[in-house]
């Protein structure tokens, strides 16, 4: 009689989850380079709980548990800012960012310069070149970023020839499920998850891609976690009430 | 329910974005405003399940783990140092930077203050001061019953003095450059001081090494583009009405849970 209980509630404590996910992907539906979160459910066959060989054997409970929460890396709209710091990518590649806790992957393209002219990202990482961190002299100006992530300026006074800076280094991941997200818009690579080089993405200089959280679908799924979720308090409620007539009635001793 | 608290560091967000664009919007018509942006990042993550954690002694590994978001959080409202467009005002005194670098005030206390707001005015020495009074460095003081006031690309001021046919240079107006503009900390009166981040000033003249030269009798205006302005207020508006309906979503999954007891 308490199994109904307790596969509302795995069901409730499920959808409480999926709560939660859908509200981080609100939150962040104006976080530059977001990826949204998706639930991923599974049947739990209880594995104790019967016994098959007599007639009328007990039945298979099935209780739902989360077994995953994965990564929709589709591409966010990307919009124009004509800053010429802003970089979109086009394409599965990352931005690679220097942290002290090492390497790690970034989509948002929103960069700055530091005090010694690095380029670095909105939390002050250095973003990797690849030949380590692009460094600009105080007489640069007029950066350009080119399609493959070239960095050019324009030197002083030399106004005919563009100076290299160096080139963003873009990578892939043939996992990118893999990606493990730090917070602060990057990811670690997770174990055995190598970085390889993309050749295919494109940079594209004045354009950031916002967050791919598409507010429709999550607000759908808002109420349709939230409906579920009233559903369930309701057949468990349902569940009680049975309980207690049953209690009332056995134990209702004639006089 | 974690989720409630995730909404409302979304709603936090949002109504900071809102701050943001409202006074980019509110300093449109500031000279030499250059605009800021709300820079938004995710918050650390709570991994119920890790990613390529073992999965059976086979040494199968979850393709996907359990990650819980803890919502987002402000990382800066960077600023856009692009140019702005420029005006023709027709006042002789008044100059705009085309290209880089800023203009350096000396404040009372004898600190310097960098702008891009070149509305000019000559005080009662005669030195080319800003609207607050304090003199553009270096100071250059007007005689008086002179007459033509020319300010070059470079910045050399020039009258021509009673009694005489030719032009005299009387100075130059200087430049400054940072590193990382983008750094420099707004004080108001549309002044910025130098910060850690930004690097220290470098001091040059206009229209060489890359510095910018300088219009006379033109101001830039704010860098502020009013239709991307509003699509991010809508956009802003909506995130916040968004997270607050999770909020509503979440406080009925708890009520209906409270429900069960009666």
């Amino acid at each position: 009689m308490e199994n109904t209980l307790l596969i509302g509630l795995s069901r409730q404590m499920m959808l409480e989850r999926q709560m939660d996910v859908v509200a981080n992907n609100v939150a962040n539906v104006n976080t530059n380079g977001y990826k949204a979160d998706r639930s991923l459910f599974e049947e739990y066959l209880m594995p104790v709980a019967h016994e098959d060989n007599f007639v009328g054997g007990d039945r298979r409970l099935s209780f739902v548990q989360d077994r995953a929460t994965f990564h929709d890396f589709a591409g966010g709209p990307t919009e124009q800012t004509k800053n010429p710091l802003d970089v979109a990518i086009d394409g599965k590649a990352f931005l690679v960012v220097q942290t002290p806790a090492g390497e790690r992957y970034t989509r948002d393209g929103g960069l700055q310069i530091n005090a010694q002219g690095q380029l670095v990202t909105a939390s002050g990482s250095p973003v990797l070149g690849t030949n380590g961190p692009i460094t600009f002299q105080q007489t640069d100006h007029d950066i350009a970023i080119s399609d493959d992530g070239t960095v050019t300026v324009i030197e002083g006074t030399n106004n005919a020839a563009d100076s290299i800076r160096g080139k963003l280094r873009l990578v892939s991941f043939a996992q990118a499920q893999k990606l493990l997200k730090e917070g602060s818009n990057l990811y670690a690579a997770g174990e055995g998850n190598i970085a390889r080089p993309d050749t295919t993405a494109r940079v594209r200089q004045g354009f950031i891609e916002r967050s791919n959280v598409s507010a429709v679908s999550e607000m759908s799924r808002m109420v349709e976690v939230s409906r579920a979720y009233t559903q369930m308090a309701t057949l468990l409620q349902q569940q009680s009430e049975l309980q207690r007539s049953a209690i009332e009635k056995l134990a209702d001793v004639p006089a | 329910m974690r989720a409630l608290y995730t909404a409302a560091t979304g709603m936090a967000a949002q109504e900071l974005n809102v701050q943001v664009i409202s006074n980019n919007i509110a300093n449109l018509r500031t000279t030499g405003y250059k605009k800021q942006r709300a820079a938004f990042q995710d918050l650390i993550y709570d991994h119920v399940r890790r990613v390529g954690a073992q999965a059976s002694d086979q040494g199968t590994i979850l393709p996907v783990g359990i990650d819980l978001g803890g919502g987002v959080k402000t990382v800066g409202t960077p600023r856009l140092m692009s140019q702005g467009t420029l005006s023709m005002t027709g006042n002789d005194l008044d100059i705009a930077i085309r290209g880089e670098g800023f203009f350096k005030i000396q404040m009372p206390d004898g600190t310097y203050q960098y702008t891009r707001d070149g509305t000019f005015q000559m005080d009662n020495q005669g030195r080319i001061v800003n609207a607050q009074g304090n003199p553009v460095q270096p100071t250059i003081t007007i005689p008086q019953n002179s007459s033509g006031i020319t300010i070059n690309a470079q910045g050399q001021v020039s009258v021509t003095l009673p009694g005489s046919t030719t032009p005299t240079v009387l100075g130059q107006i200087g430049l400054t450059r940072f590193i990382n503009k983008a750094g420099l900390q707004p004080v108001g009166d549309n002044n910025f001081t130098e910060t850690p981040a930004s690097g220290p000033p470098q001091d040059g003249v206009a229209n060489i090494d890359g510095y910018g030269d300088m219009q006379q009798s033109n101001l830039e205006q704010a860098n502020v583009e009013v239709v991307s302005e509003i699509s991010d207020l809508i956009a802003a508006q909506r995130a916040y009405e968004m997270n607050a309906k999770v909020i509503s979503a979440a406080d009925q999954m708890l009520q209906s849970a409270a429900a069960l007891f009666r």
